[in-house]
């Protein structure tokens, strides 16, 4: 790390025994069973006053071997278990799965299921904004009426999507509508006029929600010049996603390195520079406006075709590979979040020998020790919301 | 050979064919570089060709009746790193080390390889040579042993979370 970023940011590795003897430090554990850290996990705090000496992340709360797991699981079977990882966006899971599984096996796609995940992917970033865009209301507590208003608006919207992916898949959360070389679940009839009505009532309201925040004094002092997190650091700590776009840097994996169908559309990127929580929120809130506009000139066009480009597997195990390495990465709501897989495992071949999720909430997170130093309490709360964590991903 | 999927960066490809004697790794996957020379390469791929994101440290354990090598167990990590912006690429290397060998570290290269090592270490058991804070990530620190081996098996008992 150069020496202007150490500067300007806390010191992680801090000795608090070598700092200010004189200070009278309290240690705060934030969480893990507290709500504005968005699942379970635990911040130590050192504080000297209210500021922020060091911080210091713990988890693995939430641990739960998916890692080993897949050493012992057929291919197939592993799909149904990656929903429960970044439980906001499953859909964003199972594609990057099925996408590292059909790199592995070397499997096509046909171009209707690319068109139909491209749909799939992209109201899932939508529901998974709103889900983000209430919870984050509700961090600031009195800021946004009371805070739960909000909260309960966004819930509201996200149950329109989730309507809809009911009609596709049958479940509204663990879909295991992706399958390698396609998609299981075809459109049902009518489906792309639900979708232009649910859509078109989210994009009307978002503009009511983005007038809520940039208009409300107590929400801009919360977020205004909190928790900057510069281009430079966000690119060495591996940041991708809302928080590097935030900080300037004009990085998407849509655009930059297309998967699906993004390579047949156009998409454009939302950049802010300040790096803020301010900044954070308006990148996410351009986002939810730019997937909706996606959606609506894709639904209507969805080519005709076969929907997966194999007959349908009989047993979990037919699907066999002894060899290689493959990486598959889409950009979820959160950032790159990537598969990558070494095959010829168990089952003579039909699971994977190492399997690692590079989830980008944990990317996301190794910023805290860095950006929380220096500010007070109150501050670490709204900072944290805008991380966006979804720990069932940090620690898998 | 490369990673299945990723179009193979020619830059480099070709900054490890001029200059850093790759291997072919038995098993597929990126080719194997000198434990010695990994630093320079993160280096070089970082302030010479603007590989800037961080990508994945990934490890994985190879018993010996796996390996062809001197009958010892070897841990394989696969590297990647990433470029920013428009046609972003993916550049990819392994090293290879004997069981109970230590890895240098990445970490004051790259911040965001911190946690990642930190999360092999727990997991795999390699040891990062040079890391500033190498602990466990996701497991309690009196854990006993390191899961993702392949010699602990999956029903391993564990006493209850405290």
């Amino acid at each position: 790390m150069n020496q202007a970023l150490k500067q300007a940011y806390g010191d992680p590795y801090l000795d608090i025994e070598e700092y200010d003897p004189e200070a009278d430090l309290m240690v705060l554990n934030l969480g893990p069973q507290h709500p504005s850290t968005h699942g379970v996990f635990r911040l130590k705090l050192y504080l000297d006053g209210e500021v922020i000496v060091k911080a210091v992340p713990f988890m693995g709360y939430l641990h739960r071997g998916v890692e080993k797991l897949c050493e012992k699981l057929t291919y197939l079977q592993l799909v149904p278990i990656f929903d429960k990882n970044d439980y906001v966006s499953p859909m964003m899971n199972e594609q990057s799965l099925v996408m590292a599984f059909e790199n592995l096996l070397e499997v096509e796609v046909p171009r209707r299921a690319r068109y139909l995940r491209t749909i799939l992917a992209e109201m899932q970033r939508v529901a998974s904004h709103l889900l983000w865009l209430g919870a984050f209301a509700m961090d600031l507590g009195g800021a946004l009426g009371g805070g739960s208003t909000l909260f309960m608006y966004c819930f509201r919207e996200r149950e329109l999507i989730l309507d809809l992916f009911e009609e596709v898949t049958g479940s509204r959360f663990h879909y295991n509508t992706h399958t390698i070389g396609g998609n299981r679940h075809d459109l049902p009839s009518g489906w792309a006029a639900g979708v232009h009505r649910a859509l078109r009532t989210i994009n009307s309201r978002i503009d009511e929600y983005e007038t809520f925040l940039t208009t409300n004094d107590i929400y801009l002092g919360r977020t205004r010049n909190i928790g900057v997190v510069d281009g430079d650091l966000a690119l060495e700590l591996g940041i991708t996603g809302p928080i590097l776009r935030a900080a300037g840097v004009d990085h998407d994996l849509r655009r930059d390195a297309p998967y699906h169908a993004y390579d047949e559309i156009e998409v454009r990127v939302p950049v802010q520079t300040a790096g803020d929580c301010e900044a954070r929120s308006l990148v996410r809130l351009a986002e939810i406006r730019e997937s909706i506009r996606i959606v609506t000139s894709m639904v209507d066009g969805v080519p005709e075709g076969p929907l997966t480009s194999r007959k349908p597997v009989k047993t979990a195990i037919s699907e066999k590979i002894d060899h290689g390495h493959a990486y598959a990465c889409v950009e979820s709501p959160r950032g790159e979040l990537g598969i990558y897989v070494i095959g010829g495992g168990a089952n003579r071949g039909a699971s994977p020998y190492r399997l690692k999720i590079r989830p980008p909430s944990l990317h996301a997170l190794s910023c805290l020790p860095y950006v929380l130093p220096g500010h007070s309490v109150s501050d670490a709360v709204a900072i944290l919301g805008s991380v966006d964590p979804i720990m069932g991903e940090v620690d898998r | 050979m490369t990673i299945l999927g990723q179009v193979p960066s020619e830059r480099c490809q070709a900054l490890l064919r001029d200059r850093f004697e790759p291997r072919d790794c038995d098993t597929g996957g990126p080719p194997l570089v000198a434990v010695a020379r990994h630093v320079e390469l993160a280096t070089t791929l970082r302030d010479e060709l603007g590989y800037r994101i961080f990508g994945f440290v990934v490890a994985a354990h190879y018993p010996a009746s796996k390996s062809q090598e001197d009958g010892v167990d070897q841990i394989r990590i696969a590297y990647g790193l990433r470029t920013v912006g428009p046609s972003s690429e993916l550049a990819a290397w392994q090293v290879q080390v004997a069981l109970g060998e230590t890895v240098p570290t990445l970490a004051h290269l790259f911040a965001g390889a911190d946690w990642q090592e930190r999360e092999q270490y727990d997991l795999v058991g390699v040891r990062f040579e040079g890391h500033p804070d190498l602990r466990r990530l996701m497991l309690p620190e009196d854990w006993e042993g390191h899961p993702l081996r392949k010699d602990y098996a999956i029903d391993t008992q564990v006493p209850p979370w405290r």
